[in-house]
């Protein structure tokens, strides 16, 4: 790429500021390929590629007038929907992001460690081990114990039971969090 | 007379369905898109039509987008594929199309 066209590029590329920077590289960066192309294929000269691709404010202004024409202009009904947009999102927030946030992690640690204390419980029962606060573990029906085994079962299907309720929350936050940005992005 | 404006505003009517017909039939990327154009004049569009236009698509979820590297060499390429809205829109605008084409012939005559 030699001055010519990387100046081109460094123009066009500050004619797109009022564009985020990441979608101004992608931009940038198509319109490097499209460059190579014609060089390689077309064999054109750098001064014929930037011909052939127009006064860089022009390029630039084609990109945002697509953007402005979307709607980035000032409105008051674009001023409602932003606000209303974000009131809901910044309400909803402050209860759904830190509750299932707290919920999936605690939810799948205690569903992984109950099954393992049921284990521990039947094998301590089984082999009449005395452990101290083994004696903590127990499933009570009524008023009788469980006996080692049942513990075990029980215990295994509580944990299954939080796994999946966990990875539910885990699931509802990351559809939550996506739902917001992708709703975001097209206001 | 001044046929060039009323073709020029044939273009910016038909560009979208002709982009998208390209896509659909297989993804493409800019250059290649924009050379298949050039080889029909009332189609001929220019880069800084072409790439704002694939830009709005894939805002509007017509399109999605990869950048995939080349054997030849070359930078890499950015390949546009169209989605199910994509193709629902296409359908719609085929539909449309047939509409106006078969309304034309008929005041024609034929």
């Amino acid at each position: 790429m030699d001055t010519i066209l990387s100046s081109y590029l460094d123009k066009t590329d500050r004619y797109l500021k009022p564009m985020p920077a990441s979608e101004r590289s992608d931009i940038i960066q198509e319109i490097k390929s499209e460059i190579s192309e014609l060089q390689k294929t077309e064999h054109l000269s750098s001064e014929q590629i930037v011909a052939r691709l127009g006064d860089p404010k022009e390029l630039a202004s084609a990109y945002l007038g697509d953007a402005i024409s979307k709607g980035s202009g000032f409105s008051f009904g674009r001023f409602l929907t932003v606000l209303a947009f974000y009131s809901v999102v910044g309400f909803s927030g402050l209860f759904v992001i830190p509750t299932l946030g707290i919920i999936a992690p605690v939810f799948m640690v205690c569903g992984i460690l109950c099954p393992v204390a049921g284990l521990f419980k039947a094998v301590v029962g089984l082999l009449n081990l005395k452990i101290p606060f083994a004696g903590h573990i127990v499933f009570m029906y009524g008023s009788s114990e469980a006996g080692p085994v049942m513990t075990f079962f029980l215990a295994l299907f509580t944990g299954i039971f939080l796994f999946a309720a966990g990875y539910g929350a885990w699931k509802l936050l990351v559809y939550y969090v996506r739902t917001v940005s992708r709703t975001r992005r097209k206001l | 007379m001044n046929i060039d404006e009323w073709k020029s505003q044939i273009k910016r009517g038909t560009l979208e369905y002709s982009i998208l017909l390209m896509i659909q039939a297989h993804s493409s990327y800019g250059y290649e898109i924009i050379n298949r154009l050039n080889e029909w004049d009332i189609l001929s569009a220019k880069e800084s039509t072409v790439y704002p236009l694939l830009r709005r698509l894939l805002k509007e979820e017509y399109l999605t987008s990869s950048w995939q590297e080349t054997a030849e060499g070359l930078p890499p390429r950015k390949y546009y594929t169209i989605t199910d809205t994509g193709r629902k829109y296409l359908d719609a605008m085929s539909v449309e199309w047939d509409n106006l084409i078969s309304a034309i012939k008929k005041i024609k005559g034929e």
